[in-house]
């Protein structure tokens, strides 16, 4: 099906508005992503949200959109708290999936000599790949449901981190509202033994070095310098997110039905923002954002300990503490201003990262004159970056940005470029080791399958919605 | 018996399975499933167990029966690698699975599947063929 789009500018794309559509689409890309977009289905996906009830503003893509399932991959879009809806497909399964970054008082020099060791180490203390899960962690329900309503805040009280962590988490580690009765007992069942786990498919814990600083007020801010090792983690809400969203579909589906909205795909389902089904959703998607918070947490306090194990240095040494942690699949209530008036919506950001800018209030006051960090994670072979907040981004993204590089190949696309090819070793021939514990996850990972994140990061950059502050290198890899 | 074919995507990945009448259009989609999880490696078979799905409609209960195959792996660690259905009407469906408990240190999974999502997701009749197409979240 054709899409409608007209070029704004070198890196805004519209969607005028049309048939059911109730507002614009705004797509933020280069000419060259927008003609691979066309090829598939983000475009139609970016239309597909204008439809839905009490919408404010354009449906929004980010330049790292493709095609997702309901809401695009990169889709961001706010919705009235008095005429609009919460729709559990524009937060996706993985709730809270989101990323963490340690920062280190170690240099790349330093911890070369023990990287192989040390990757080991994380791969053996980190579990990851389904069926794993650390032998030393077992919760009751009961603590479970503790979990679920404390997010990180729980971990640290367990002894897993400190409160200076939860001042770096967005939020603050914890998402107010959750009602952990309203996780049913097979989520409870599905994700109470995946707590402190990694997962698999794009899911990572990356060793990185800063090789290039592009904002020094910035960086020194966020406490990053030339030659320094970071640690990224990518992670969710496991299967206790995927079981909450699955639930929450069906009762979306009825709801819809009842409250007479039309839905161009059934996984767009949603409910009123005022009615009781959907206040039950996000009270839900709350407890399981609030667990992908502490999941993050645990893992760091792993990689702390694999740190001091194989270096031998205590957590004094080392500095491993937390720059920041943020969601990319969530819907929050926000204060956006829209025409010169404040008001209260529900935004949803289906990968995409808050991006707040230089002042805001929810912001660390270590940070609050640069603005949030943000966590935009490439491939396994290239680069990260950190970005910050712009008021570019709350004026006309809702302080939204991108979340990543973006898919550019199918996994089947993947896997045959991969065909023939250790990756493994070719990794390691560019100073990456690697580790993954599911069979296709390096075939179906490689480098090419993902856009060059740098290009992502540089629309970004170009269109005022985030700041590029540095670029991280990876160095070791582990992989579900 | 169906055929199933996998269907690209960019992020995730598509199922479209056939078969002669309701009942084998679900044992070819639950294969489809097995072969995403798992490719072509199924470990042998070690017990059986019955499930019991409702669903409004066939879609719904499509979406159930594959993702009573994720929550059984996940939740209770049971990979289910054979399939049967004993009855199967417009909203329920019972059945069996085939499998064996999931031992992380002997078995390894081609990749995970978060959930069967109801994208495009589409139970179709013409003429006796049965069709249905979804897409899972990697």
């Amino acid at each position: 099906m054709s899409v409608k789009i007209e070029r704004v500018d070198a890196c805004r794309w519209r969607l005028p508005r049309e048939g059911a559509m109730r507002t614009d689409g705004l797509v933020f890309a280069s000419a060259e992503m927008i003609h691979a977009l066309q090829q598939e289905q983000a475009l139609e996906q970016v239309r597909n949200v204008a439809t839905l009830p009490g919408i404010v503003g354009p449906s929004l893509a980010m330049p790292d959109i493709h095609w997702g399932y309901g809401f695009p991959i990169g889709g961001v879009a706010a919705f009235d708290a008095e005429t609009g809806v919460v729709s559990p497909g524009g937060v996706g399964y993985d709730i809270n999936c989101g990323v963490r970054l340690l920062r280190s008082a170690l240099t790349a020099e330093e911890v070369g000599p023990h990287l192989a060791k040390l990757v080991d180490t994380l791969f053996r203390n980190v579990p990851s790949g389904i069926g794993s899960h650390r032998q030393d962690l077992k919760l009751t329900v009961q603590e479970t449901r503790k979990v679920l309503k404390q997010g990180a805040r729980w971990a640290v009280a367990q002894g897993f981190g400190s409160t200076a962590d939860l001042d770096h988490i967005e939020a603050g580690g914890t998402i107010e509202g959750a009602e952990p009765e309203l996780v049913s007992e097979r989520a409870l069942e599905r994700g109470r033994g995946q707590l402190g786990t990694l997962g698999s498919g794009n899911h990572f814990l990356e060793i990185q070095r800063v090789d290039k600083i592009f904002d020094a007020e910035a960086a020194e801010a966020l406490g990053l310098f030339p030659g320094q090792i970071t640690v990224s983690i990518h992670t969710g809400s496991r299967g206790l997110g995927y079981q909450v969203c699955d639930d929450s579909l069906r009762t979306m589906l009825r709801a819809s039905r009842s409250y007479g909205i039309e839905l161009p795909d059934k996984q767009l389902c949603c409910a009123p923002l005022s009615s009781p089904e959907g206040k039950d959703y996000l009270a839900a998607m709350a407890a399981a954002a609030n667990f992908a918070f502490a999941n993050r947490q645990l893992i760091t306090a792993w990689v702390r300990e694999s740190f001091e194990e194989v270096l031998q240095l205590g957590p004094g040494d080392l500095c491993l503490s937390v720059v920041y942690d943020v969601c990319h699949n969530i819907a929050k209530w926000e204060t956006h201003t829209v025409a010169g008036r404040e008001r209260r919506l529900c935004v949803h950001r289906k990968g995409a990262t808050r991006a707040f800018p230089p002042g805001h209030p929810q912001l660390p006051a270590a940070y609050r004159a640069v603005g949030q960090p943000v966590l935009i994670p490439g491939d396994m072979g290239r680069y990260s970056f950190v970005l910050v907040g712009t008021a570019g981004a709350m004026a006309e993204t809702f302080g939204s940005t991108c979340h990543g590089a973006g898919r550019l190949l199918s996994r089947h696309a993947a896997k045959r470029q991969a065909r023939g090819r250790n990756i493994e070793t070719e990794l390691q021939a560019r100073g990456i080791l690697v580790r993954a514990a599911g069979r296709a996850t390096l075939a179906e990972e490689i480098p090419e399958a993902y856009k060059d994140v740098a290009e992502v990061v540089e629309i970004v950059a170009a269109a005022g919605i985030g700041k590029i502050v540095a670029r991280l290198r990876p160095l070791a890899v582990v992989k579900g | 018996m169906g055929r199933f074919r996998l269907l690209e995507h960019t992020a995730d990945m598509g199922l479209e399975a056939t078969g002669t009448d309701p009942a084998d259009l679900f044992l070819t989609a639950a294969r489809g499933l097995r072969a995403i999880l798992l490719g072509r490696r199924i470990p042998p078979l070690e017990r059986w167990e019955t499930v019991e799905v409702r669903g409004a409609d066939r879609e719904e209960l499509l979406v159930g029966w594959l993702g009573e195959i994720l929550f059984r792996l996940g939740a209770k660690g049971f990979l289910a690698t054979e399939f049967a259905i004993e009855e199967l009407s417009e909203t329920i469906l019972r059945g069996r699975f085939g499998g064996c408990d999931f031992d992380p240190d002997h078995h390894s999974l081609e990749r995970e599947v978060k959930a069967i999502t109801w994208h495009r997701l589409a139970v179709t009749d013409s003429g006796g063929r049965w069709r249905a197409r979804l897409y899972v979240d990697l």
